[in-house]
Parts: C-alpha cells; structure tokens; sequence
C-alpha cells in the first residue's frame, strides 16, 4: 500500500506523542507548584527536562525518515510533473511540508489517510485550482482534527468491536 | 449521531447516487460537485462513518502509472436506500444555494 511509504511510522511514535504531551502538563503543574512550593521547583524542571529529551529522542526516526521521503525523488508533491505551471519546485515542497505538518494534529492513522488523499489529488489537479485546493484542505483541517480526535476517544471508551481507519 | 443534511452533504450524496455502482475519487467528486476537495473530504469521512459510503485505495503502481493512488468512494446497498430516502425527505437546495457553492468551491 502506497500510504505506508509516506509517512512513516515508527515503533517510538507512542512514546514521542507521551512524552510531548506530559511535558506541557510537567510545565503546567510547575507553574503551579512555583506558585505554592517553591521547594518542588528543580523536581518540576528536571521532570520536564527529561520528558523533552525523550520526546526529543524518540522523534529522531521519524524526523529523519520524513527527510529521506521529502528528498526522494518522485516523492511527494515534489515529484516530477507535480510543479510545471503552479511555480517552482520548492514551492510545492513547501506545500506539501505543510500539509504533512498539519497531517500531525489528527490521529496517526487519519492524518496519514488525510494526506494521503491530499497527495493523490494535489497530483492530478490542474495547477491553476492547486493553491485554492491547498487553502481548503488546510482550512478544513483543524476542524477534521477535532472530530477525528472525539471520534478515536469515543472508539476508546466504547466497548466492543473497533472499526479500521 | 444522525448526519446532518447540508447542502453540501446533499450535492455530495446527489453525485454518488446519478451512479450508486459507480466509484469516484476525490477529484472526480469535487468537480461534479462544486465543493473544495477540503470540503468534501470531511463529508465524505462522515458519510463514510454512517456507512453510506465504503470506501478503498486504489491498488496500482504509483511509479508506473506516474501517480499517486486515488481513494475510491462508493455507496454502499444500504447507504445507496437511506440516502435516497434522506434526500427524498429532505429539503432541496435552492438553486441560488447551489449557483454560489459552484461558484465559490464550496469552501467550508
């Protein structure tokens, strides 16, 4: 399946996302504690210093992964064909960059669907309806988001069979 | 929760029942439509959760064909009836409605 070679997912992906979203509760109670116990501030710091250096270090394969498939040939919007008439090359790198980073506010498995399905259209429209296609993906994405996240806790907390995708 | 039957969700149910055998990809849809790819990607999602619409990869060699694979949307035997029904009792879009969807993509 083509999806898969897009963006990739590795095994520290989990620990990455964890990491990341206990460091800003590391940096909320801290702020707390600051507040009320000073005294618990250096195990509040280091708490949150250790949480960016893991999150930081289990993102490593993933970012040099997404590096080698940006700079691959024929890959992504930066593809052969992909930029004649709709400007230069770098431009549709640039495109195609933002949409794989806002591909990262959904869940893991419809962020790359969702740019999967971005990609594929981007590829075959002409260029002059490109930017406006862009823009509307772009713009619908936040949206998307948040009912992909409600729609991955609701699938969480129910009991019962989990549907694909 | 009950999809809600926009005008949007109706031009996007509208194109896949002309053809309910027939599977359209994103682009096919967005220019029978009117509506930014953006806007119905999410409809499309939606309808797709409802069960109204099954939906696939398609299965080439992106190096051969020199394109990425399309996902191709159908209407499933069940979403093809309760879509019908749901347009049926729904209200119709104005063709004011729709000349300035066509006209402005669609855009969420």
């Amino acid at each position: 399946m083509t999806l898969r070679t897009m963006m990739p997912r590795t095994g520290l992906e989990w620990v990455e996302k964890l990491a990341g979203a206990g460091m800003w509760i590391a940096i909320g109670a801290s702020s707390y504690l600051v507040s009320t116990r000073p005294e618990w501030k250096w195990a509040a710091a280091g708490c949150i210093m250790t949480l960016a250096v893991v999150s930081a270090v289990a993102g490593i394969p993933r970012r040099l992964a997404g590096r080698r498939l940006v700079l691959r040939k024929g890959s992504g919007l930066s593809g052969r064909g992909r930029d004649d008439g709709d400007g230069s090359a770098g431009q549709a790198v640039r495109r195609w960059r933002t949409l794989a980073v806002v591909s990262r506010l959904m869940p893991a498995s419809a962020g790359r669907r969702w740019l999967g399905e971005a990609e594929s259209l981007l590829a075959e429209v002409t260029p002059a309806r490109r930017g406006a296609a862009v823009r509307s993906y772009l713009l619908s994405a936040p949206r998307l988001a948040v009912m992909m996240w409600a729609r991955q806790l609701l699938r969480r907390l129910r009991p019962g069979p989990r549907r694909p995708g | 929760m009950a999809l809600r039957l926009t005008v949007q969700v109706q031009l996007v149910v509208q194109a896949l029942l002309r053809d309910p055998a027939r599977e359209m990809y994103g682009l096919e849809l967005s220019e029978e439509t009117g509506l930014q790819p953006g806007t119905a990607y999410p409809i499309l999602l939606r309808l797709e959760h409802e069960g109204w619409v099954a939906s696939r990869w398609e299965d080439i060699d992106p190096r051969a064909e020199k394109r990425p694979a399309r996902r191709y949307y159908r209407l499933t035997a069940g979403g093809a009836a309760e879509a019908s029904a749901a347009l049926a009792g729904a209200r119709r879009p104005k063709s004011t409605a729709l000349r300035r969807l066509a006209e402005g993509g669609g855009t969420a």
